[in-house]
């Protein structure tokens, strides 16, 4: 172990918090998914490679900036996410115990599938700024992920706008709430389900796109990219929104913190002690709610 | 049940009979192999079938203990010079040490929060693996010497014969095993914890200390069988040995065959991997078989949950019942 | 035999049970009362050990056990029914009998002779509530009646001192209810103590000798059945809670 000097130090959290930003954005969908549909969607991270793709080969093809991709596609993959939820997870029957099994072999078979396709070649966005480095008060800060914060943060407020405003949001609220509640008040949860898991999508989507230009990837990397958000949902609490935002602020710190202290091997060991961890000593993570259990 | 156990008995011993001589009448290298992973997949899946079909608990963490099996009889090879058919057995209660501590750590978690922690425990066994490369040699990865007895290695035509017998035997004993505790009280209480765990502790059964019982049980064999396959292919690294895709095969297998049956797992076994082996000779490289097995995967756990064994007794059992009057209930 | 002292529950901001202090005598039937939502259940479940107390304690033969699992509780002789009836709904009859533990040990737990000798004391107990011909029936197959008679016999199954019974008589028809009321009048004269959640009046008048009254998570009167019955606090609580929408 190495202690860094204190501008090391400082230069290392901010690359965690804007990092931390955009894990907030990836993991967004997947709390919500779960607190609507009691469904751990380990899919998510084969969606955020899936976007990743998609708007790598619009980058390749049509130049087209990853950020600006977006707009392409998250809403392709809303509709994706919709179909998939309304014809293939409606189906389950026993959420609780079969929805993690049916979603990892979701995720392996498009895991497969992307693999197939554009084989195992590692590749990345690199738009012309890719290299570009902000500097403020002595301190560096990339412009991909200083974008990609940004781009996140916007995302999550239109989330947050979409869930605060909208009648769609209070319906989505109401049913993260009590479901059976919901439905007697007259919201439509099947309905709800399949526009929340659209939506969770859709964020991957985002997340993807600016995954793409941050960081280097291929087919099988959707496994280090599930843990990572699944330890981050798990911290901030399954479910909770707020808490997905925070728990992934100190994560994307935690791990870089790791990174510089430590060794980068060791980082990712963050994620997975945090999941291990805090699903067997507080499984309600930092705000989620307590869940009774028997009786 | 007692008149089915005979006539089961003379399908066990034709089977046996056939896997005794198998290796006499199939020359051919490329089966050989198949078969011994095909039993080797058996056991796997029996295994994890005690928790996760008995007691209901899905873990897809079990390649943990295979890898850390094939780690321990690699290390204990080259370091000790003990050789892996004697000194797999006895390593595997090393694994099964470290299942109980982690188990006791982990059940207290349940359904798809305990398959998260699962998950995690391979990811952590592997990095921890990949990084403490003064002892496991790092993503270089651990190769022993060529099979062999006594420092003679064993020639090429017959060197897979060997394995094809020991893990014959640890399939046998993990039946066994497997069978042993689906008639004991123990067994019945693991069912009861999947039917309905509260009202399992209300009539005393102690659910924690069968849960980690089981898993336990179920590690042990999975170690053994890890450290045959460390020796059989001479090489392991994290990447390859820690893989949660190997947790989700054995579970693929188990559930296609019938979860919590007996026979389920090792049907599944028999079919899934001569059927995997096909796949990736014919169509070449993972990212099919990644594929073929999500896919599969899929339509198992959405259309036939309950697997094959127990879709066709019940069945069977059906076709029995038609025509018989159903006894009136008051 | 088993005490409660000043025990308190509460779920989120509800209190389910506050400062709640009864006794039950060994040997006795005492029943337990009280409008709904009145903490009958939450306190069942705290003295079978589904939940901890947020304060108090709970005594059984002097022990406290406020804090055991409830697997440790039902070797210490206390067994439950449930309001619900709870099955094992995919097991038979006898299985269902026979899967409850009376104590764990290497031996109980791996030997099949165990098996056989429950068995026999099984199908006896069957025999007591007569369904002896239902041992190889799936449990779901059976009446609702039925049910009620298999989990209250499977529960005699671990020789319990104490059995608290929740509602046996809930949905249930008259003649099946004599049947259960002779049932514990039997096992009471054999020794077993009985403490019974339960609505049916005329059961809990004619079949306990002691009644506890709970309202709003307290005890708020206690003693023989005709001394309850004429008490205006008792009436009160009931007729009182009927006024607000559902308490």
């Amino acid at each position: 172990m190495t202690l860094p000097s204190t501008h090391l130090l400082i230069q290392t959290i901010i690359l965690g918090l804007l990092v931390g930003g955009v894990y907030a954005l990836m993991s967004s969908g997947l709390t919500l998914i779960f607190g609507v549909m009691r469904v751990i969607n380990v899919a998510h991270g084969a969606f955020l490679i899936l976007a990743a793709y998609s708007t790598y080969w619009l980058f390749q093809l049509t130049g087209l900036d990853p950020i600006i991709s977006i707009a392409l596609t998250a809403p392709l993959l809303f509709g994706l996410g919709w179909v998939i939820q309304r014809y293939i997870l409606s189906r389950i029957e026993n959420p609780e115990r079969s929805s993690v099994i049916i979603t990892f072999a979701l995720a392996v078979t498009l895991e497969g599938l992307m693999g197939t396709f554009w084989k195992t070649t590692i590749r990345s966005v690199k738009p012309e700024y890719a290299s570009e480095v902000l500097k403020f008060a002595s301190y560096r800060f990339p412009v991909t992920r200083l974008a990609g914060f940004a781009a996140a943060l916007l995302v999550l407020l239109i989330l947050y706008l979409i869930l605060q405003r909208t009648n769609l949001g209070r319906a989505i609220r109401a049913t993260i709430q009590d479901r059976n509640a919901a439905q007697l008040v007259g919201v439509n949860v099947q309905m709800v389900s399949a526009v929340t898991f659209g939506i969770g999508i859709a964020t991957a989507a985002a997340g993807g796109s600016l995954l793409s230009m941050i960081y280097s990837f291929n087919a099988s990397s959707q496994t280090d990219w599930i843990t990572r958000v699944l330890s981050v949902i798990v911290l901030g609490g399954m479910g909770s929104l707020p808490g997905a935002f925070v728990a992934a602020i100190i994560l994307g710190v935690m791990e870089q913190l790791t990174a510089v202290v430590v060794t980068l091997y060791w980082s990712p060991i963050v994620f997975y002690l945090f999941l291990f961890l805090t699903l067997i000593f507080r499984p309600q993570g930092l705000m989620g709610e307590i869940v009774r259990e028997k009786a | 049940m007692k008149r089915l156990l005979s006539s089961n008995g003379l399908w066990i011993g034709i089977a046996l009979l056939a896997l005794l001589i198998f290796p006499l009448i199939q020359r051919s290298q490329y089966y050989q192999h198949v078969m011994v992973m095909t039993m080797m997949a058996a056991v796997l899946a029996s295994s994890w079938n005690i928790l996760g079909g008995y007691a209901g608990y899905t873990s897809l963490g079990h390649a943990a203990f295979f890898g850390l099996g094939g780690y321990l009889v690699a290390l204990a090879h080259n370091y000790f010079g003990w050789h892996p058919f004697v000194s797999t057995w006895f390593l595997g209660f090393v694994v099964l040490g470290v299942a109980l501590v982690l188990g006791w750590i982990s059940l207290r978690t349940h359904g798809s929060a305990f398959v998260v922690v699962t998950i995690a425990m391979v990811f952590i066994f592997r990095l921890v693996a990949l990084n403490l490369s003064n002892i496991t040699n790092g993503a270089r990865g651990l190769t022993q010497p060529r099979p062999g007895w006594g420092g003679v290695p064993w020639s090429p035509e017959f060197i897979k014969v060997p394995f094809h017998y020991i893990m014959l035997i640890l399939l046998c004993i993990t039946i066994f095993a497997s069978w042993r505790i689906r008639q004991s009280k123990f067994g019945l209480g693991l069912i009861a914890i999947r039917e309905d765990e509260g009202k399992a502790e209300a009539v005393g059964i102690n659910t924690m200390l069968y849960k980690v019982l089981a898993f336990g049980f179920s590690a042990y064999f999975m170690g053994v069988a890890g450290g045959i396959y460390s020796y059989f292919f001479t090489y392991i690294d994290p990447q390859f040995i820690f893989d949660v895709f190997t947790g989700v095969t054995m579970v693929l297998i188990a559930i296609l065959g019938g979860r919590g049956t007996l026979w389920g797992p090792v049907l599944g076994a028999f079919i899934m991997e001569p059927l995997g082996n096909w796949v990736i000779g014919t169509f070449g490289g993972t990212q099919i078989h990644l594929t073929i097995f999500g896919g599969v995967l899929l339509v198992v756990m959405l259309f036939m949950p309950q697997g094959i064994l127990p879709t066709l007794s019940d069945a069977i059992r059906q076709r029995k019942k038609a025509g018989m009057v159903k006894a009136p209930s008051p | 035999m088993l005490e409660v002292n000043q025990i308190s529950k509460a779920f989120g901001g509800i209190k389910a049970v506050s400062g709640c202090s009864m006794s039950v005598e060994r040997g006795s039937i005492t029943g337990l009362i009280g409008p709904n939502g009145s903490g009958k259940t939450t306190l069942f479940n705290m003295i079978t050990g589904f939940y901890p107390p947020d304060s108090g304690s709970i005594l059984l033969n002097n022990q406290p056990i406020q804090n055991l699992l409830p697997s440790q509780i039902c070797h210490r002789g206390i067994g439950r029914t449930f309001q619900i009836t709870r099955l094992f709904w995919k097991m038979t009859v006898l299985e269902n009998m026979i899967v409850p533990v009376r104590h764990t040990g290497w031996r109980t737990l791996f030997s099949q002779g165990v098996k056989k000798h429950e068995e026999e004391r099984a199908m006896g107990l069957l025999d007591l509530v007569g369904l002896t011909q239902y041992s190889d029936e799936e449990a779901l197959k059976l009446s609702f009646g039925q049910q009620k008679l298999v989990e209250f016999a499977a529960i005699l199954m671990s020789d319990p001192d104490l059995i608290l019974l929740d509602e046996p008589a809930g949905g249930v028809n008259p003649v099946m209810i004599e049947k259960i009321m002779g049932l514990v009048e039997d096992l009471n004269q054999q020794g077993k103590t009985f403490l019974v959640v339960e609505h049916n009046m005329r059961l809990v008048m004619e079949l306990c000798q002691h009644i506890i009254v709970l309202d709003h998570g307290q005890k708020i009167a206690e003693g023989k059945p005709a001394a309850i019955q004429n008490n205006p606090i008792v009436l009160e609580a009931y007729l009182g809670s009927t006024n607000h929408a559902g308490a």
